[in-house]
């Protein structure tokens, strides 16, 4: 027996000293080295935040919610109360147990008007948060929610100590202390942040021992690096240096479809683009392959039908959007167009490649008679005066769930509703969608939200972002999916 | 001579208050204030007026320069937007890691121009000549980039000697700094060498050649008394002038250099400022670069001074 204890002992130790490897990860320095270790700061620190902090939940590598923290959850008949079991037995990296207290903490500061987080607006649904035992928690909403727990699955809503951040719920908590696979030995943004993995994490000790996260503001010194062999991975590069490291045997090229789009925005409520016929003219005259391709290269772009929700997104619905110049112009004669129209387009390099997108589109557009009067903005000032204010702008979001994204852009009067979409049915059938607790129910209904987009909506969009990824051979464990979703406990270094 | 470097400085002070007029007004002309520009999206509500309040935009554009200036003089350059830190914090061990890249690029480059010149002079158009003014050309007309690039994939990526880029904080002390300055030291120190080196060259074929020089030899005064005595001083000041230039060039050159190498220094914050679009610092080390351009040109016009015998005297010499 005692034998066997020794045995395992070493195996144990011998898997670990096999194991004694650093992943070197860049950091962009977003925050020009004013990077907080609070998850839900407005200048956290992504990598910090992804390795040393844990959510209630989680996406798995095809983007489903699976448990993290929370272990199960139920809802109310009407979606406003949800019931979260806790998983037991998970500590803090200081010892102190995780508990249904600690929930309650780190979901309510998020409504600190103090801290003021990015996080503020997508729990504001959240009315109150109650422990009723040590692993029970239960959280009652402001208005119906099917799909609340996809909220919490935000890569900011992170579990922190209670005691260690002295409640206070209107302070930063910059400790540091979470209960995530990785903990902190040593902070500098702009220098190299050192973790080191922590043995009692839930699902067992992390692969690697060590992750050094190095500050690199530039993306051609960080490629420089990662030749080198300074870095492991850089997580997105453009198609023009992806070509550096094709078919060199030391590096993989992943591509990764994102949820980050380009569009051009027309304003619903102004001639002419408050004539359903024209914005549908408008948006179908396109040739959105080409249009990627000259824009983000060959497998740079997943091409969508004016709908916002991304190809990884469980609600994404499987539209066709053909170029068709016959159609486009027969709309046009319909809307008292017979011999072509002028618009106005706004566009401005605020963001990569909208500049090209519209100038393409301009050149497209002549073929159904569309003259296109581009305007290129100064990229200062471009947010506060052009976008919202012209009638037909250029315009970039950042990735989103479903739900969040249509409705932040397309919910009568919410603050950035860039093309204006009032429309009350509509909004009734977002509210539909978060009343329905039956997946399928909901994922048609979301559907057909998508749908009357394509068919009537403001938004041009023709594709979504993919990004480049180029790993170190010597990595593995680390699947094509979104930088939110890496798990960077799984990955693994060969010698 | 005390007039004369009086003058100079009288001159460098009012080119500094003009500098800095421009400076503030081209951010002034730009649409909206520091804080649309940076919040973007986000300017409206508390957040908006928060960051008005920090930055003082409530005065006017006259009091805000006044007050600017008056704080720049003091050291206090403002607070950075995106950092939420004062600007002096920020820029103070960058400034020592670039004045360190810099000065450790001319400490190099210039003796070694200067060498290099005079030799390629004295041997005008043998082979000597031809060869380094051959190479001289080539460093000059390719961009620093592009000897960056191929020296990081020849040293760093192909032989593994030397770091691709720097992965030290900017608080890391100077030992720890030097093994990332060699590559970019190398950089900076070819395309200048080439342009004193070239300079160089011609002031002393020049001299050579004039009349002065002429007439000590027809007086019998061995060679290499010419060169030490006559043609060395005089060929200098061109060079003064041109190193001062180059010098100031470093400054815009790093920006590039540093970038490329992830050097933790000035140029790498300007940079970050400008995408950050943290107009405070921005115009901040705009003025300290300006600072320090003005300052290098005082000194080489003061040095140029202190070399030609004509311009010590504050007589007018016709």
């Amino acid at each position: 027996m005692k034998k066997a204890i020794l045995l395992a002992i070493s195996a144990v130790i011998a898997a670990n000293v096999a194991n004694a490897q650093t992943l070197r990860l860049p950091h962009e320095i977003f925050s020009g080295g004013a990077e907080s270790l609070d998850p839900i700061s407005p200048s956290r620190f992504f990598e910090v935040g992804q390795t040393v902090y844990s959510r209630l939940v989680r996406q798995d590598y095809d983007g489903n919610i699976t448990p993290d923290l929370a272990t199960e959850w139920s809802a109310t008949p009407d979606a406003k109360q949800w019931t979260f079991k806790l998983r037991p037995g998970v500590a803090f990296h200081n010892g102190n147990a995780f508990n249904a207290e600690d929930v309650v903490f780190s979901l309510m500061r998020t409504q600190s008007e103090a801290i003021d987080s990015p996080t503020k607006g997508g729990l504001s649904i959240i009315r109150e948060v109650e422990a009723l035992d040590p692993q029970t928690v239960v959280i009652r909403l402001n208005s119906s929610h099917a799909d609340f727990p996809i909220l919490l699955m935000d890569y900011r809503i992170r579990m922190l100590d209670a005691e260690t951040c002295n409640n206070d719920r209107n302070k930063l908590c910059e400790s540091g202390i979470g209960t995530g696979p990785f903990k902190v030995v040593s902070v500098d943004p702009v220098g190299t942040t050192v973790l080191e993995r922590s043995e009692g994490y839930w699902e067992g000790p992390a692969k690697v021992e060590k992750i050094e996260i190095i500050g690199i503001a530039d993306q051609q010194a960080r490629v420089a690096a990662l030749q080198a062999g300074q870095i492991d991975v850089v997580l997105s590069i453009t198609g023009q240096q992806s070509a550096l490291f094709k078919g060199n045997e030391n590096f993989i090229v992943q591509p990764v479809a994102t949820g980050r789009w380009l569009t051009l925005a027309m304003n619903t409520t102004t001639k002419p683009f408050d004539d359903v016929r024209v914005r549908k003219a408008l948006r179908i005259l396109a040739d959105r392959d080409s249009i990627g391709k000259l824009v983000f290269g060959e497998g740079g772009y997943t091409v969508a039908c004016d709908n916002p929700v991304w190809s990884g997104d469980q609600y994404r619905a499987e539209l066709n959007c053909p170029k068709d110049i016959e159609q486009a112009k027969a709309l046009l004669a319909e809307a008292g167009y017979p011999d072509g129209i002028d618009v106005e387009l706004f566009a401005s390099d605020v963001t990569e490649g909208l500049v090209r997108m519209a100038e393409i589109y301009q050149a497209q557009a002549k073929e159904a008679g569309v003259n296109v009067k581009l305007r290129i903005a100064p990229a200062n000032g471009y947010w506060a005066d052009t976008w919202m204010k012209s009638a037909f702008v250029g315009s970039s979001w950042s990735q989103r769930p479903a739900d969040q994204i249509l409705n932040e852009a397309y919910r009568t009067g919410s603050a950035w509703n860039e093309t204006f979409w009032n429309v009350p049915s509509f909004d009734a059938k977002l509210d539909e969608a978060r009343q329905t607790l039956d997946f399928n129910a909901r994922k048609k209904v979301y559907g057909e939200l998508q749908e009357t987009l394509f068919e009537e909506g403001g938004s041009f969009v023709p594709l979504h972002q993919n990004t480049m990824r180029v790993i170190s051979s010597k990595l593995s464990g680390l699947p094509e999916v979104e930088d939110f979703t890496i798990r960077f406990q799984d990955i693994s270094k060969a010698d | 001579m005390f007039k004369i470097i009086i003058r100079r400085m009288g001159f460098a002070f009012l080119t500094l208050i003009f500098v800095s007029g421009i400076v503030f007004i081209s951010v002034e002309a730009l649409p909206g204030n520091v804080c649309t520009a940076y919040l973007q999206r986000f300017a409206q509500g508390p957040r908006l007026e928060k960051c008005i309040e920090q930055q003082g935009l409530d005065r006017s554009s006259a009091v805000r320069f006044r007050d600017w200036l008056a704080g720049a003089v003091q050291g206090d350059l403002g607070v950075s937007l995106k950092r939420q830190k004062p600007i002096r914090e920020l820029v103070g061990e960058r400034l020592r890691n670039t004045v360190l890249l810099a000065g450790t690029s001319a400490a190099v480059g210039v003796p070694f121009a200067i060498v290099l010149g005079f030799w390629a002079g004295l041997r005008r158009d043998k082979r000597a000549d031809l060869a380094i003014s051959g190479i001289a050309m080539l460093a000059m007309t390719i961009p620093e980039f592009v000897t960056a690039s191929l020296l990081i994939f020849i040293f760093a990526i192909w032989l593994n000697w030397l770091p691709a880029v720097t992965i030290v904080p900017p608080s890391a002390s100077v030992l720890d700094i030097l093994p990332n300055i060699i590559l970019p030291a190398i950089v900076l120190s070819l395309v200048m060498t080439a342009h004193i080196m070239r300079m160089t060259r011609t002031a002393v074929i020049d001299i050579l050649t004039s009349d002065f020089v002429e007439m000590a030899r027809l007086k019998g005064v061995p060679e290499r008394r010419i060169i030490w005595r006559h043609v060395a001083p005089s060929a200098l000041i061109p060079t003064v002038n041109v190193i001062a230039l180059t010098v100031a060039w470093l400054l815009s050159g790093v920006v590039v250099i540093e970038q490329v190498f992830n050097y933790p220094g000035m140029g790498t914050l300007m940079l970050q400022a400008i995408y950050d679009r943290d107009l405070p610092l921005v115009q901040a080390i705009a003025l300290i670069f300006s600072f320090i351009y003005v300052g290098v040109n005082l000194l080489a016009d003061i040095s140029a001074a202190l070399l030609d015998p004509r311009l010590r005297t504050s007589r007018r010499v016709y």
